[in-house]
């Protein structure tokens, strides 16, 4: 049990002169689940292993439970992780696989078979341990990966990806199961995972990355409802939100046809070094079909992807001359037709950003 | 293929199905050929040792007599002469001797050398590799004046430490070598996970690192057991009293002049042999498959 900070830690690989992690501040609360989520190459897996003790930090600092961890080795830190690829030793049995870091630890033998045993039936592995992980199937390698980790009983969990090897229907399983699991052990966690439903459904609190800067750390329901910039606004969410960069007029956005009316201190944010533009978004879900005489943006539908409860409707809008692709979400019963013509509606106020710094503008 | 070619169904184009009974054809060709080819390599190598394991059993007038039929009743005679009175008893002790400790220390010191040539980034890393390269490339016969002189200063001259010492020292490049590239394949995440689990480098490498290596572990080992069985250069000159079994050999042929005992004579081969073969079964069990096999994904 632990709490871990982050203070303005900053990892340079050798060679580049850009960071791969740019002092980065983040605290973790003592038994929360943290999940570090942001496109390939955003240095979320570089957070996490600098936490791990596996890549140095070149500047600021890693604290676990109040203690300066940033220069020792990863036996020292009281971690344990769960690698992409499980990395379990191929010469192991689950048994040995699992017992290996406490048999270091010169814990007794009774007390490893104890700790092993339990943690091989919280994950269903008991009639496996004598297997070496070659005779084992993907979820199972996960699970003594994860097996691994438990028995140590250490003060944070670190996952770095661990469901991306498997296939779809095992990883929504085995994402529950994480989730259950750390709700039941109690143990900091700190999860890294590209995939943005995996931050959603399982964090307590979510922090996006791009390009080693940390973008918003918020829980799942407000990173949803109020992203802190355009990048998060398009990356949480599926399909992605619909963003346009439009005129801004006296009273609001101008998007096609269609006025969004902002309050004058929005207008008035919103105009700061924007050039008469404004960055308008909203949902899929947020959009109502509306009649043709009813002031809707009108759009050509392109594709409808039919998904039985729901449907998404993608298509091409006219916005001050260009082609705009849009896509929002209707009853999966009453869809429009391919080349049909349908007139958009945003129901609630849409997300403002400014133009210009991509930040969120409130009211 | 030569299945296809047989169940080719009749309804399919001519064109189609000339090409395809072509390739068949010469599938069938190939696949022939090949086996007798292989077979006769085999008998080539086999026969020959065959008749070396039962001549072995033989007087020398039934080796000279009648060379392919049986011996006509079992003895170990030969076997007992040969160990005794000719010299490769003792010679066969301390070739054995003196290959088990090379092939021992060979082994640690190689494999220990190349982990950390191929796994660590230290200033120099790269010119110690190529310095190791390098003495691949060297031929020991042209060592073999100056290294006479240093064994002699070291008062190791004619004795099986300065052997051991010498064999080790040739058979190290290649193993650092081969093993360079073996320890450079092994996936990185499984030394994290070690470190991560407390272990430190001494016992990653002995307790992680070194089982996954198995494999080319296995194969030099027997590269370097064949290599150093069979060394005679070395030892003629190191150790010149005849006291390995290369050397015992040459001495059991040469000495006999024109009454040579051909039934000691091959059963000297035949304790020659054996342990080469013996050592190969022991560890081509291990040269198959992949260790590493459920270590990542």
């Amino acid at each position: 049990m632990a709490t871990v900070t982050y203070d303005a830690a900053s990892r340079i690989y050798p060679g580049s002169t850009k960071p791969a992690v740019d002092a980065l501040n983040l605290d973790i609360e003592d038994g929360e689940f943290l999940v570090l989520v942001g496109p390939s190459g955003c240095g979320k897996s570089t957070s996490l292993r600098m936490l791990a003790g596996l890549e140095d930090v070149d500047r600021g600092a890693i604290l676990i439970d109040g203690k300066d961890v940033s220069n020792l080795p990863p036996k020292a830190r009281d971690i344990a992780m769960v690698f992409q690829n499980y990395a379990l030793y191929p010469h192991m049995t689950v048994f040995d696989n699992m017992a290996f870091a406490l048999k270091l630890r010169k814990t007794p033998k009774s007390e490893i078979e104890r700790r092993v045993k339990e943690a091989a039936a919280l994950l269903n592995l008991q009639e496996y341990l004598d297997r070496k992980p070659k005779a084992l199937s993907g979820g199972q390698r996960q699970r003594v990966a994860m097996g691994r980790a438990i028995v140590r009983e250490p003060q944070v969990f670190l996952m770095d990806e661990p469901l991306s090897n498997l296939d779809a229907k095992l990883r929504v399983q085995t994402r529950s199961q994480i989730a259950a699991l750390q709700a039941r052990l109690g143990t900091t966690t700190v999860y890294v995972t590209h995939d943005q439903t995996e931050a959603l459904t399982m964090g307590h609190r979510v922090a996006v990355l791009k390009d080693g800067l940390l973008q918003q750390v918020d829980t799942p329901r407000n990173m949803y409802d109020k992203p802190a910039n355009v990048f998060v606004a398009g990356f949480i969410g599926s399909p992605a939100m619909n963003i346009k960069t439009v005129k801004l007029g006296d009273n609001g956005a101008v998007l096609g046809g269609l006025a969004v009316p902002l309050t004058r201190e929005a207008v008035a944010k919103a105009g700061e070094g924007a050039d008469g533009k404004v960055t308008v978004g909203f949902r899929p879900e947020d959009v109502q079909l509306v009649g043709e005489g009813d002031g809707g943006l009108s759009m050509t539908v392109d594709l409808v992807e039919e998904l039985g409860s729901d449907a998404y409707v993608y298509g091409r809008a006219d916005l001050d001359g260009a082609e705009e692709q849009f896509v929002i979400r209707t009853d999966g019963r009453h869809t429009p037709n391919m080349g049909d013509t349908v007139y958009l509606k945003p129901q609630s106020t849409p997300h403002i950003f400014n133009a210009a710094t991509g930040e969120r503008i409130d009211g | 293929m030569t299945q296809t070619a047989v169940t080719e169904p009749t309804g399919t184009p001519p064109s189609a199905g000339v090409k395809h009974r072509g390739v068949g054809d010469r599938s069938l060709t190939f696949d022939v050929i090949a086996h007798v080819l292989l077979i006769l390599w085999s008998l080539l190598v086999v026969l020959p040792l065959l008749w070396v394991f039962v001549s072995s059993f033989k007087t020398t007038q039934e080796v000279l007599g009648s060379p392919l039929t049986l011996p006509h009743h079992l003895n170990l005679n030969n076997y007992a002469t040969a160990w005794n009175d000719s010299g490769v008893g003792p010679a066969f002790i301390n070739s054995v001797i003196v290959v088990g400790f090379s092939l021992v220390i060979v082994m640690v010191l190689g494999a220990m050398c190349s982990y950390v040539l191929a796994r660590f980034r230290f200033f120099g890393n790269r010119f110690i590799y190529y310095l190791m390269l390098a003495g691949l490339t060297f031929p020991v016969f042209l060592a073999i004046v100056p290294l006479f002189s240093i064994l002699k200063n070291f008062g190791l001259l004619n004795t099986l430490a300065g052997l051991v010492v010498t064999y080790v020292a040739f058979a190290l490049p290649f193993t650092v070598f081969f093993l360079h590239a073996f320890f450079k394949r092994l996936p990185y995440d499984v030394y994290e996970a070690a470190q991560v689990d407390g272990a430190g480098e001494w016992r990653t490498f002995f307790q992680v690192m070194l089982p996954m290596a198995r494999p080319g572990l296995a194969s030099v080992a027997i590269f370097n057991f064949l290599g150093l069985w069979n060394q005679f250069l070395l030892p003629t000159v190191l150790k010149p009293d005849n006291s390995v079994l290369t050397q015992a050999m040459a001495q059991f042929q040469s000495q006999a002049g024109y009454a040579v005992d051909f039934g000691a004579l091959f059963a000297a081969v035949v304790i020659t042999v054996a342990p080469v073969l013996v050592v190969y079964i022991i560890f081509q069990r291990q040269l198959r498959g992949s260790v590493v096999a459920g270590a990542v994904k």
